[in-house]
């Protein structure tokens, strides 16, 4: 008898082999295929790893607020979109650059650190989230505790960030890059746009600049726009973000490449000194066309 | 019977399912790198995973570093793999900064970069002497120049 159950085992694996094999010519039937993968015409898919190797970071929520907090520019409620439009966000489009927009929004309160609003922010991304399936990331009830008894805010910070970059991970995993791609134009978008409310606010040179750098992100975020752009949707984003990019034609950036960067040991830390300097040159005249297109586009979306 | 389940018991341990079953996840590597990288605040991680190989495999990422920002880069490798993770950070063709300083032969588990550039920069990863390994890298914000 002992010798009889392995040897049963192995037949009955053996067969499900066999029988699988003969299914696979209708796997098509059986398996739920993302409607994009049945279309001929669908654009060449950029793999994973090529859109890996561009989109790192495109646009982080936290870098834009960092450089806005690091000019001491107080914190402003206005500036952010406002909850109840995400009411407004219907269909997988609409809630992705919406994410998008309030997840640039939560890392600017969280950069400030400002609890008491954020819940409403966290709920509003967990909505939006949950709208497209990816809520599971989106840790939404640590978030909550931490921000109500405003325990280690650096854990808000960094459990946000990390929901983001999983979601982001998981759309691409499963074939919705699409998404994943509105998302960062959502995040850029609303960077920028809070870059243009502080620049009318504070007029400080170091935030005309992060609006003028912002040409070369743009040009790698319109390159991957590009990619979907059969997506009546997407297309119209990227005809709305041509015409802040015909503005950046105006926009001269220029490096004059230094030296190595110079190695130095600060507070114990390894630190490489980049040498190489950066020269914007944008006119009063085009940083206010690029504002004003900005915040349009923006209202538009937020309306 | 029990010698069965003694057999059994063997195979699994030698079959290596139970190290796997206690190996490291990524995920641990990435809350052991956020120690390493202490107060910065967390951006992005970078999993590398590489099999063995000569020259080293390099497992390569891009990213956009912003002018005026302090970045910190910090590498932590599974205890499970030899291989020892060396992070290089280039523009273009250019080195810009390292986790292994060659001239002194000394790796730093964290380095800082003080970008004064806004554009893509590449992230290239390899283990030393082309051994097996897996690994962590960690991109933070320290602060705004």
């Amino acid at each position: 008898m002992a010798r009889i159950i392995p040897l049963l085992l192995i037949i009955s694996v053996l067969l499900s082999s066999c029988r699988s094999c003969n299914q696979d010519q209708d796997a098509n039937k059986e398996f739920d295929i993302p409607d994009e993968l049945m279309n001929d015409e669908q654009p060449l898919p950029v793999s994973s790893e090529v859109i890996d190797e561009i989109v790192q970071n495109v646009s982080s929520p936290v870098e834009t607020a960092a450089l806005i907090k690091g000019l001491k520019v107080p914190f402003n409620k206005d500036y952010m979109a406002s909850t109840n439009s995400a009411k407004n966000m219907n269909t997988s489009f609409q809630k992705a650059l919406g994410l998008g927009i309030y997840g640039a929004d939560l890392g600017y309160l969280n950069m400030y650190e400002k609890t008491t609003v954020v819940i409403d922010y966290i709920s509003t991304v967990k909505d939006l989230a949950d709208g497209i399936q990816v809520g599971q990331f989106f840790d939404f009830n640590t978030l909550r505790r931490i921000a109500t008894n405003k325990e280690n805010l650096d854990s808000l910070m960094l459990i946000s960030q990390q929901s983001f970059n999983r979601i982001d991970s998981y759309l691409r995993e499963t074939n919705r890059a699409s998404l994943s791609v509105v998302i960062i134009a959502g995040v850029w978008l609303e960077g920028l746009y809070l870059s243009t409310r502080v620049a009318q606010d504070a007029n400080h040179p170091r935030i005309n600049e992060t609006i003028g750098e912002q040409k070369v992100i743009m040009g790698t975020l319109m390159a991957l726009l590009d990619n979907y752009k059969r997506d009546p949707n997407i297309a119209t984003l990227i005809s709305d973000f041509e015409e802040i990019k015909d503005l950046y034609k105006d926009v001269t950036i220029t490096y004059e490449i230094g030296g190595e960067p110079t190695p130095v040991v600060k507070d114990g830390v390894l630190t490489f000194v980049q040498n190489d300097v950066q020269t914007i040159k944008m006119s009063d005249e085009t940083l206010k066309a690029i504002i004003t297109k900005v915040q349009t586009l923006r209202n538009k979306f937020i309306s | 019977m029990k010698k069965t389940y003694f057999i059994l018991l063997l195979t699994f341990i030698l079959s290596g399912a139970y190290s796997i079953a206690f190996a490291q996840s990524e995920d641990d590597l990435v809350e052991i790198c956020g120690m390493i990288a202490q107060d910065a605040t967390y951006l992005k991680d970078f999993k590398v995973r590489l099999d063995a190989g000569n020259p080293p495999p390099v497992q390569r990422f891009s990213v956009i570093l912003k002018k005026g920002i302090k970045y910190r880069f910090s590498v932590c490798n599974s205890k499970d793999y030899e291989g020892k993770v060396v992070l290089q950070l280039l523009d273009n063709n250019r080195l810009l900064a390292t986790t292994h300083v060659v001239a002194s032969g000394q790796d730093y588990p964290s380095i800082d970069y003080v970008c004064t550039k806004t554009g893509a920069y590449h992230l290239f990863f390899n283990f030393k002497d082309g051994k097996p390994g897996l690994a962590v890298g960690l991109l933070s914000l320290v602060e705004t120049i």
